[in-house]
């Protein structure tokens, strides 16, 4: 009889066990991270992620430091130092990309960008809840579109030749939805342009216009209306669509948000936490920053007390007259020995001492003037602007003297003056065919291409070769090999 | 149908005819004949029935009820069956004989134990008679260089350290390649949970927390045929470990005690160079570099006056004599129903380092009952507490000694005039080793509970039902503090609470019979685990260090950090066994695994064996040579196992938190890889079993090629899928050797027993896939540069990619290195890189031999690794590159003048040439080694002598010598370095014991 028992139990045990035992055993889900269609499922997990895709913008790889810094190596505007010598910063300084040894990192934090807010603007179809309406969810689409346009946008100005020489060579692929098993073409030049022009007309047509993101410490670090418009502003100049930048720098300026920063405040704005008066849309630098460079950031980059690889080259100071208070954005090692400059735009905001860190500015107020005066130059016209008016809105604001007449050269040797060291110069000289000259005296370690000839291959970089290893579909811009 | 019906109706019949004989109830007890112990669940069987036996009780008695004028026939596993006719007596004592054809007696194999005749798999192992000799501090320290193909490296001297055990070779490069360890047939933990100890760099942590002497046996599953039956974990092999059972008989006690010492190994005496010695190398560096070093605005000054004040030796300062202690005592006994043993043990260490001790409690009662004739219950259960000290050892922190007392200048005093600690030490950060010892703690507390629980049905002789499970209960509690004193006026405060749970669950059916020659066993199971872990940790900055407790740190500043995982496992497995007159042998078996970690699509994996050996010495035409050659077998398997040793949620496509701005925002960390599946792991072996001369020389060879397939790489995608790489089962690789073993009695007769054993193992990797990748770096964060040591497909498992350096110049004393083009420069950027040589060992192996007379017994342990390369980058060259420390012996060794060769390049403060920097071939050394592991000297007290008092049963005395001495020529303290060859700065060393002990038992 207890034996019967004992059968009887281990056999429903055993059973029980068995039974129970199913799927749901082996189904051990990660909670400490989220998965991705839970992070989909909701306005929350919607609104963080879409916080999440401003992420890589900060890397240094981006406007952390490289962005930056690369493209004012490239230009001229600065010099490899002799003086803090780490062997930083000379690739982009000679000019230096290969097939095998290009920006890599753009490329992939572009994508990776792309990727974040392609998620999220796959999957806010629906997601209206009694809380949420169907506003909150455009608001979060139009940051996105925003982020995918903008990604895509600078990544083709590294890779493709400018929109204004070279239209229908190619670009570098525009990807809409996300696809892990993809592997997308190069779009022309062209078409990168206008897919992101109308993403960016999208954004602006679907966010409130009253939309500021909530939460972060800087919302001049997100988007809201003014950063999509100034954004096409920049984008309409680089496609030579005169009117249509005009129009759009003037929908910022006139939105009465922006202030000049007077010839007092100039020297002072760069440092601070958050951005101030001209500042549209800028990157948030921060020791708390996931991101974080450390020594690597740009603010330890461009300091003599850093690696300060990169220098200012006397040929940029000696475009600014005696008085100019843009002069105060340069400063010479401490002690003052080294007879050198650097730029002080990204001293550190006073987060810790060295290494610090700094917000980058990407779209202000003065480049709309400049944009805008570059405009109507080439024959745009908007009731109550004019090229000089907008010129001397600048200079009158920097300490330098007024324009009483205005040509394209001058709009350029502003432009470059007004927005030095902020990663503006190099894609300028591109759009505009401006060759390289440099002399051997001033830029003395930079052991090639001294000189480069606009137009020339070298203008657009080489295709990361472990992309095309990875994906067939990518062809590489001439004069790199195969 | 008919037919059935009648067969039916006969058995009916002469059942009942069998109950109408003249029946009568028949006790006795069952014995071996070689010693006159009782047996215990030996089988007494009325000849000719399947219905009527019995088994033996503890106690050898048994009784039961049989015709008079019947058969019995009384068998056991390992002993020569016998038959017994009844003629009507109603008492009967059998002796059985053991069958000497056994080369040994059972050994425990997966899920039961087998007869090492019957064995077809690839498995070594070891008796505690071979393990409890040696007072190691724990098991896998026991195991070293014992079995062929097993090759096991100590972490550190540290108290209280892991071993890095790799059965066969290393065979994973991204999962793990920890054996899995199996302890009274339950798979347990292998992962340290420790945070601070920085002792656990390899697996088999459970192991150090079980008393070695309450092991019987250790059995380590090598090959498919052997090991697959576990599965998807059981692709770097099983090791097996059963402990102690109390045996029947009164109650008998042993109490052990020992005492030793220990101290860091430097056999080749390095040591930092003295006070004269160092000054005038560094003058030699500053005048070769054009500075005076008599000019106090030099930048190099190092004027006599120096050595003024005295100098301090920081390597005996920092260094101690260690201090071992352990004391047990354990009682067993039994009766006809149960048996018990239990054990307690303290163990304590105190390290060769200040700060650095080790304290060990551990408790173990292992109970069996029988409840019925049929059904029997017992729990073994073991219980630990650990409680560890040490500092940042192994890293290149300024706090570690092993780092430390290498780069302090001597002239640099230990103590200020005034008897304080010296914290004025500019080339150490500022930072003395032994005020860290005294203020700073790095304490780790562990508490373990292991349980395993069994309860085994016998309805019927050839049938048994067996449950076991077991719990596994781990908690631990980190504290580490940093005192104002020693860090730099700020205090701070790191606790960590951890634990981990595991539950399993093991059940099966076996079925064993024979008829004629045919011999059977099947076995069903079923298994399944879950386990979770969870870690808290707070950091809490500028505590109070009156309080340093979290309390006195500001909420604001507090940060903590969680961690959580779960993983389980869900398996159903069969084992069939069958052989023909014990001459011809088959096995295989098969698993079927679901294991959470892989991805929804393959979350089910089947693995499977078979096997079969020929027992040549059995057949008719060999009797002619089985006076010399008594044993002789041959044994092929093949099977495939899987690896399962990843991370958990590897398959799920997850968001993790970003910080931007301030702001927590989400941002995809990996891809959903639904199929995300196992590594395979495919075995085939042949091996050899030899016996001569009546197993006085026993030996094996096997040859194996272990093929890891699917195996889990991160590969590489295009950046336009929103990531960079996706873990995927891609790559391959090889491992292939062959293993020797020969044990012999020399000499044998009644005062005399010399023994000898030798074994040695051949293994070589080859990467065969690596996907798309050039190389890979070997992933390991004790390599800083791990650009040195790559994974390089059709190269061994690890290649070393370094400059290649030619040697010095001997007309100027300049380095000189190999350029792309075939030609010599001294710029180190010049350099070509090549690949070359390998960390894997040529050979690996140990011997041993033992040598009684009469109460005395002599051993000794060898073991040794041939043919591995090992990088040093211990700095302990540097050329005169940093001259703002130490330097040691080696340096001396310089070019001096024109026409020294074999020296290193001239030292030049600065050293622009940097001739020293470690990653080049000018560092990569013949690791080889020869380690005398212990050698003992024991005395038992003579039995007669013992019997004389009517209380002890025994008693032995010892001393041991740990780690003699190592016969090696690496740069290094110590060569046995691990697996991937590196010697950092600051690396972890073995430590040299001598131990006394005694063993009494009454």
């Amino acid at each position: 009889m207890k034996r019967t028992i004992l059968y009887a139990m281990t056999a429903v045990a055993l059973l029980a066990f068995a039974t129970g035992c199913g799927k749901d055993f082996l189904t051990k889900a990660p909670v400490l991270s989220q998965s991705t269609e839970l992070t989909m499922a909701s306005y929350d997990g919607l609104n963080k992620a879409t916080a999440g895709a401003y992420y890589y913008i900060s890397s240094t790889g981006w406007y952390g430091s490289d962005w930056v810094i690369e493209s004012e190596m490239r230009s001229g505007n600065g010099v490899k130092s002799n003086y803090k010598n780490s062997n930083r910063s000379t690739q982009g300084y000679t000019w230096n990309y290969t097939k095998d040894n290009t920006n890599t990192t753009m490329w992939a934090y572009c994508y990776y960008t792309v990727a974040m807010a392609n998620n999220v603007i796959d999957n806010l179809e629906g997601k209206e809840t009694s809380s949420v309406t169907t506003q909150d969810l455009n608001n979060l689409k139009a940051e996105c579109l925003f982020l995918r346009a903008f990604a895509h946008f600078e990544t083709v100005l590294l890779f493709g030749q400018p929109y204004t020489s070279q239209p229908e060579s190619l670009g570098i692929p525009y990807v809409y939805h996300t696809d892990p098993a993809g592997k997308p073409e190069r779009e022309t030049v062209k078409t990168v342009y206008e897919n992101a022009v109308a993403d960016l007309l999208e954004a602006e047509k679907i966010i409130d216009p009253a939309y500021v993101r909530s939460g972060i410490a800087d919302p001049l670090a997100a988007v809201n209306i003014y950063t999509i418009q100034a954004l096409l502003s920049r984008i309409y100049l680089y496609m030579g669509e005169w009117q249509k930048s005009a129009d759009y720098a003037t929908k910022v300026i006139n939105s009465g948000k922006f202030k000049m920063w007077t010839a007092e405040e100039y020297p002072t704005v760069w440092t601070a936490d958050k951005g101030s008066g001209e500042v549209i849309f800028e990157m948030y630098g921060k020791r708390t920053n996931g991101t974080y460079g450390s020594w690597e950031d740009i603010s330890y980059m461009t300091s003599p007390v850093g690696y300060g690889d990169p220098q200012v080259a006397p040929s940029l100071m000696a475009m600014y007259a005696e008085g100019d208070v843009r002069l105060k954005t340069f400063r010479t090692d401490e002690a003052g020995e080294s007879g050198c400059w650097w730029t002080s735009k990204y001293a550190g905001k006073g987060d810790n001492a060295a290494p610090d860190c700094n917000n980058v500015v990407i779209l202000r107020l003065s480049e709309m003037y400049l944009n805008r005066a570059e405009a109507l130059v080439h024959g745009a016209t908007v009731p109550g602007a004019s090229a000089i008016s907008d010129m001397n809105t600048i200079t009158s604001n920097r300490g330098a003297a007024a324009y009483t007449s205005v040509g394209n050269l001058d709009i350029q040797n502003e432009r470059r003056k007004e927005l030095a060291w902020e990663g503006h110069y190099f894609f300028d000289m591109a759009r505009w065919g401006k060759s390289l000259t440099r002399s051997a005296d001033e830029y003395a370690l930079c052991t090639m291409n001294l000189d480069v000839e606009f137009p020339s291959y070298k203008w657009a970089l080489p295709i990361p070769k472990r992309e095309r290893d990875l994906n067939e579909n990518l062809k590489q811009n001439p004069g790199y090999g195969e | 149908m008919s037919k059935k019906l009648f067969s039916l109706l006969l058995c009916f019949v002469l059942g009942m005819g069998a109950a109408f004989a003249q029946t009568r109830t028949v006790s006795g007890t069952v014995t071996d004949a070689s010693n006159g112990e009782p047996l215990y669940d030996a089988t007494v069987l009325l000849k000719g029935s399947t219905s009527t036996y019995t088994q033996t009780d503890n106690l050898g008695n048994f009784k039961i009820t049989v015709p008079g004028n019947g058969v019995l026939v009384v068998s056991l596993m390992s002993y020569e069956s016998q038959e017994v006719a009844i003629d009507g007596r109603t008492q009967i004592n059998i002796a059985l004989k053991p069958d000497a054809q056994f080369l040994e007696d059972a050994i425990v194999v997966a899920y039961g134990t087998v007869r090492r005749e019957a064995n077809t798999g690839s498995v070594s192992s070891v008796k505690n008679e071979q393990l409890a000799s040696v007072p190691a501090t724990s098991v896998d320290k026991m195991l070293s260089g014992k079995m062929a193909g097993v090759s096991i490296t100590s972490g550190s001297g540290q108290p209280g350290s892991t071993s890095t055990i790799r059965v066969r070779g290393t065979s994973s490069i991204n999962a793990g390649n920890e054996p899995l360890w199996v302890v009274d047939g339950i798979p347990v933990m292998a992962e340290d949970f420790r945070q601070l100890s920085n002792v656990g760099v390899g697996g088999g942590s459970s192991s150090t927390f079980i008393n070695p002497n309450d092991i019987e046996s250790i059995t380590i599953l090598k090959d498919a045929a052997a090991a697959s039956v576990y599965g998807s974990r059981a692709a770097n092999g099983v090791i097996l470990v059963t402990t102690k059972s109390g045996k029947v008989g009164k109650a008998k006690f042993t109490a052990r005690a020992k005492y030793g010492m220990s101290q860091l190994i430097n056999d080749r005496n390095l040591r930092p160079l003295t006070g004269s010695e160092l000054l005038e190398y560094r003058r030699v560096c500053a005048i070769n570099a054009g500075f005076n070093p008599d000019d106090p605005s030099s930048q190099y000054y190092f004027p006599t006056s120096l050595l003024q004040n005295g100098t301090t030796n920081w390597y005996k300062e920092l260094t101690r004599l260690g201090k071992l202690q352990e004391y047990e005592v354990n009682a067993q006994g039994g009766n006809d129903k149960g048996s018990f043993y239990s054990s307690l043990a303290f163990h304590d260490n105190q390290g060769v380092f200040y700060g650095q001790d080790y304290k060990r409690i551990t408790a173990r009662v292992n109970a069996d009952y029988r409840l019925t004739r049929t059904l029997q219950a017992g729990a073994k259960v073991n219980v630990s507490y650990a409680d560890s000290h040490s500092g940042q050892m192994g890293d290149l922190y300024y706090s570690n000694p092993q780092f430390a007392m290498w780069g302090i200048k001597p002239w640099t005093p230990l103590r200020n005039p005034d008897g304080t600690w010296n914290m004025n030490i500019p080339e150490n950060s500022d930072t003395n080793p032994r005020a860290i010892a005294e203020y700073q703690t790095y304490n780790d507390e562990d508490y373990r509970f292991n349980g395993t629980f069994f309860l085994e049905w016998k309805p019927i002789e050839q049938l048994t039902f067996k449950t076991t499970n077991g719990a596994e209960v781990l908690a631990d509690y980190s504290r580490q503090y940093w005192d104002p004193y020693t860090h730099k006026g700020t205090s701070a405060l790191f606790t960590y609470w951890s634990r981990d749970n595991r539950y399993t669950t093991s059940n099966t059916a076996a079925y064993d019979d024979a008829w004629g020659d045919h011999n059977l066993h099947v076995l069903a199971g079923q298994e399944a685990f879950i386990d979770s872990y969870e870690l808290l940790g707070l950091s809490s900055p500028n505590v109070d260090s009156a309080i340093p407790y979290p309390t006195t740190s500001t909420g604001a500043q507090d940060e903590g950090a969680y961690s959580f995982n779960e993983t389980s496992l869900l398996s159903f497995f069969g084992v069939l066994n069958y052989n023909y007159a014990n001459k011809y042998f088959f096995s295989s078996s098969i698993r079927h695994d679901g294991s959470s970690v892989f991805g929804e699509n393959k979350r089910w994996g089947t693995f499977w064996s078979v096997g079969g050996s020929w027992n040549i010495a059995k057949e008719n035409f060999f009797q002619a040579f089985t006076p010399y050659v008594n044993q002789l077998k041959l044994r092929a398997s093949y099977g495939v196992n899987g690896n399962n040793n990843i991370s958990a949620y590897r398959a799920y496509g997850v968001y993790a938190t970003v910080t931007y701005n301030n702001f927590v925002g989400l941002a995809p960390s990996r891809a959903a890889n639904p199929d995300l599946s196992w590594e395979l792991n495919k075995t085939w072996n042949v091996g050899l079993d030899f016996g001569f001369f009546d197993n006085r020389i026993t030996a094996s060879v096997d040859y194996y090629n272990r093929l890891t397939d699917n195996m889990l790489l991160s590969k590489q995608v295009p950046y336009t899928t929103g990531f960079g790489s996706n873990f995927m089962n891609i790559g391959s690789l090889r491992n292939r050797g062959l293993e020797f073993q020969i044990d012999g009695t020399i000499i044998q007769n009644s005062d005399w027993l010399w023994t000898a054993g030798f074994n040695i193992a051949f293994n070589r990797s080859k990467v065969l896939d690596i996907g798309d990748s050039e190389y890979l770096v070997a992933s390991d964060s004790r390599i800083d540069d791990t650009t040195a040591t790559r994974i390089v497909k059709d190269r061994s498992l690890y290649t070393f990619y370094l400059r290649d350096w030619y040697g010095v110049n001997p007309s100027t004393g300049d380095g000189l290195w190999w350029t792309a083009d075939g030609k010599l420069t001294s710029d180190v950027n010049r350099a070509q890189y090549i690949y070359t040589g390998s960390p894997e060992p040529k050979a690996t192996g140990g011997f041993n031999t033992s040598l009684s007379w009469k109460g005395f017994n002599l051993s000794a342990w060898f073991d040794y690794a041939v043919g591995q390369k090992v990088l040093i980058t211990n700095g302990y060259i540097d050329d005169g590159y940093d001259m703002t420390t130490n330097a040691t012996t080696l340096s001396l060794n310089y070019w001096k003048k024109p026409g020294d060769t074999g020296v290193s390049p001239k030292p030049v403060a600065g050293q622009p040439g940097r001739y020293f920097v470690g990653y080049s071939t000018r560092f990569l050394q013949d690791g080889s080694y020869l380690r005398i592991k212990d050698v003992t000297l024991s005395y038992s007290l003579p039995e007669k002598l013992l019997s004389s008092t009517k209380f002890f049963n025994g008693v032995r005395v010892y001393v041991s010598a740990l780690n003699p001495y190592t016969f090696h020529h690496l740069d290094a303290l110590d060569p046995e370095v691990g697996i991937l060859g590196n010697v950092q700065q600051g690396a972890n060393s073995m430590v040299k014991s001598l131990i006394g002990g005694v063993e009494v038992s009454f």
